[in-house]
């Protein structure tokens, strides 16, 4: 008996040991802006890319975590500020009562789309997934909207889009006010453009905790199979700023699809860094980006992807961008 | 040649006979419920703890029936956790599988009521966990597969109009094989491609403690039985420590029969 004794409690010794990673559950402001500091410091992928002087926010924002009492919602305020120095828009803080944005990366850029103005083109619409599809200028040209990669569709919809644009001369995908989500969603749309898997881009991740430690990076290839039907008309991808994230990445895909392919509009918002999310001692989520994404000629794409031609919308009667669309489509026929 | 061919051919009919003599199997099926705290910080800093059910099936048998010591156990167990953190602002649900087989050695004393046994057992463990509410609902799993030690004492012992049979059991692992996600890399990644450290693992840096206490009674005219256990885990890595106890209340039921077991065993 004495050793089974003995045997407990050496198991309730081995068993009972602390994780070196666990952090205890705690509402005081100070634990918690160390804490959110330290998540960004160790594991955001942009520290040293945007020139912020992280050590100076560090202190800067204990000394006011130190004023604020124990406010719930003032922390979560100050805790957004000090994210919102970053200036990117995968960083959110997300807590049961609010949730943090940062709009910087699209404030000072032209908004390039009217969703009213857009109405004039998208008509009589059909909805195939995700996708909203028309065929505009008496049926010569197909249109297709994607609002959102986090809508799924799947290779029959293409292959019903496809048959429907079968007699047009060219397809434009706007991708505006996209904002991204799955990454796999735009693979699958960049598909059946592409004649070969090529790289079109790399990705590393953060592997360690200081600013610069990164993964090697890795490239990532276009995937043909993914989508069976195949379109090598001319293609016209729209941006415009709140093209972020998924869609950044969609647009700087469809870069190296080929020639029959171009952007048009203006800057993508960016967002080249995937984000993760992680967890503050008082339970809120903080979301991050944590790996770099990059262009098939290594350059990166957190500031977004510049078009090849450049449309800044100014008309009030007709939307500009797919107007220029649709001349590229058609000069390609002459 | 034709005699020789027979002689065989009767030699391979006669000597599985002699091995198929019937042996006592017993198995045991149970549900569990109970608790469980987990640390995964591939998901979260934080603790979380909350509940778990599961089910699962043991049996013991001897391997031959003139064999008083050595016989082989095996077992299955699925279960299902959901757990929170202190803030209740967050949920991890996991889902395991444990399945397991062991040889042991049986010393018995005080008549065979009292028996000693120690053992090898070879197990494979895996547990998937999703956070429930994170923006981009990442999830992880450890997968393991172990070398162990098994040992165990039992005492059977009569009491009013019964019998009963209180037994402590007590695994832990020696060497393996196991997986982790690595710390750094996103869910994409490792969904996408499967990574992160596969790798070999013994009590330096993964340790497996299982350790159950049962009560095996008649009543009425069935065999039932009532336990409690405690499983601890954890993987190290040099960026991460995943820790899990389990505290489970175990209620099973146990059935003996005869069946003829492997020639080969």
């Amino acid at each position: 008996m004495k050793h089974l004794i003995y045997i407990l409690a050496v198991v309730l010794l081995v068993t009972s040991c602390k994780s070196k990673n666990e952090v205890e559950y705690s509402t005081d402001p100070v634990d918690n802006v160390e804490a959110l500091w330290q998540i960004i410091d160790t594991k955001y992928c942009y520290v040293e890319q945007k020139g912020i002087d992280w050590n100076a926010i560090h202190d800067t924002y204990i000394a006011k975590a130190k004023t604020i009492g124990s406010d719930p919602l003032a922390l979560f305020d100050l805790c957004a500020q000090m994210l919102d120095t970053l200036h990117d828009g995968h960083v959110n803080l997300y807590s049961s009562f609010d949730r943090s944005y940062n709009t910087a990366w699209y404030d000072s850029y032209p908004a390039n789309f009217d969703a009213e103005l857009q109405k004039l083109y998208l008509k009589d619409y059909r909805i195939a997934g995700g996708l909203y599809y028309c065929t505009i200028k008496n049926d010569s040209i197909g249109y297709i909207y994607y609002s959102s990669f986090s809508n799924a569709f799947s290779g029959a919809n293409l292959y019903w889009i496809f048959t429907a644009f079968k007699n047009c001369r060219g397809i434009i995908i706007d991708v505006r006010n996209n904002g991204g989500g799955d990454l796999t969603n735009a693979y699958k749309l960049a598909s059946p453009f592409f004649k070969e898997n090529k790289i079109v881009g790399y990705w590393h991740h953060k592997d360690g905790p200081g600013h610069n430690d990164f993964s090697e990076l890795e490239p990532l290839y276009s995937d043909t199979s993914l989508i069976a039907h195949k379109w090598y008309r001319p293609v016209i991808v729209l941006s415009n700023r709140r093209s972020y994230s998924a869609t950044n990445f969609f647009i700087n895909m469809m870069r190296y699809a080929g020639n029959h392919v171009a952007i048009v509009g203006g800057t993508s918002g960016g967002g080249g860094g995937m984000p993760m999310s992680y967890e503050m001692p008082c339970g809120w989520t903080v979301r991050f980006s944590s790996v770099r994404m990059y262009d098939a000629d290594k350059k990166d794409i957190e500031q977004g992807i510049e078009p090849h031609v450049k449309v800044t919308m100014t008309s009030t009667t007709q939307d500009d961008i797919i107007e220029k669309a649709v001349d590229l489509i058609n000069n390609a026929y002459k | 040649m034709r005699l020789k061919l027979t002689a065989i051919l009767l030699l391979l009919v006669i000597m599985p006979l002699r091995a198929y003599e019937p042996v006592e199997h017993e198995n045991i099926l149970k549900v569990k419920y109970g608790f469980v705290s987990q640390l995964d910080p591939y998901l979260s800093p934080l603790s979380y703890n909350g509940q778990q059910i599961g089910i699962g099936n043991e049996w013991w048998q001897s391997f031959r029936k003139d064999s008083a010591h050595w016989a082989h156990v095996g077992r299955f167990d699925i279960n299902g956790l959901r757990s929170y953190n202190t803030a209740y602002s967050n949920m991890i649900y996991g889902l395991g599988i444990y399945a397991g087989w062991g040889a042991y050695y049986k010393w018995s004393f005080l008549d065979g009521r009292l028996a000693v046994h120690l053992g090898p057992y070879l197990e494979a463990n895996f547990m998937a966990r999703e956070i429930g509410s994170n923006v981009n609902k990442p999830y992880s799993f450890d997968f393991g597969i172990d070398v162990m030690a098994m040992t165990g004492i039992s005492w059977s012992f009569y009491g009013k109009k019964t019998s009963y049979r209180l037994r402590y059991l007590l695994r832990t692992n020696l060497i393996g094989v196991d997986y982790m996600p690595d710390y750094w890399e996103s869910y994409y990644e490792i969904t996408e491609s499967v990574r992160g450290d596969a790798r070999c693992s013994g009590p330096w840096n993964h340790n497996i403690i299982r350790h159950e206490i049962t009560l095996d009674f008649q009543f009425p005219h069935s065999t039932w039985r009532l336990g409690a256990e405690h499983i601890f885990l954890n993987y190290r890595t040099k960026e991460m420590q995943f820790d899990q106890h389990q505290i489970n209340i175990i209620v099973g039921c146990l059935w003996k029969y005869k069946i003829r077991p492997n020639a080969k065993l």
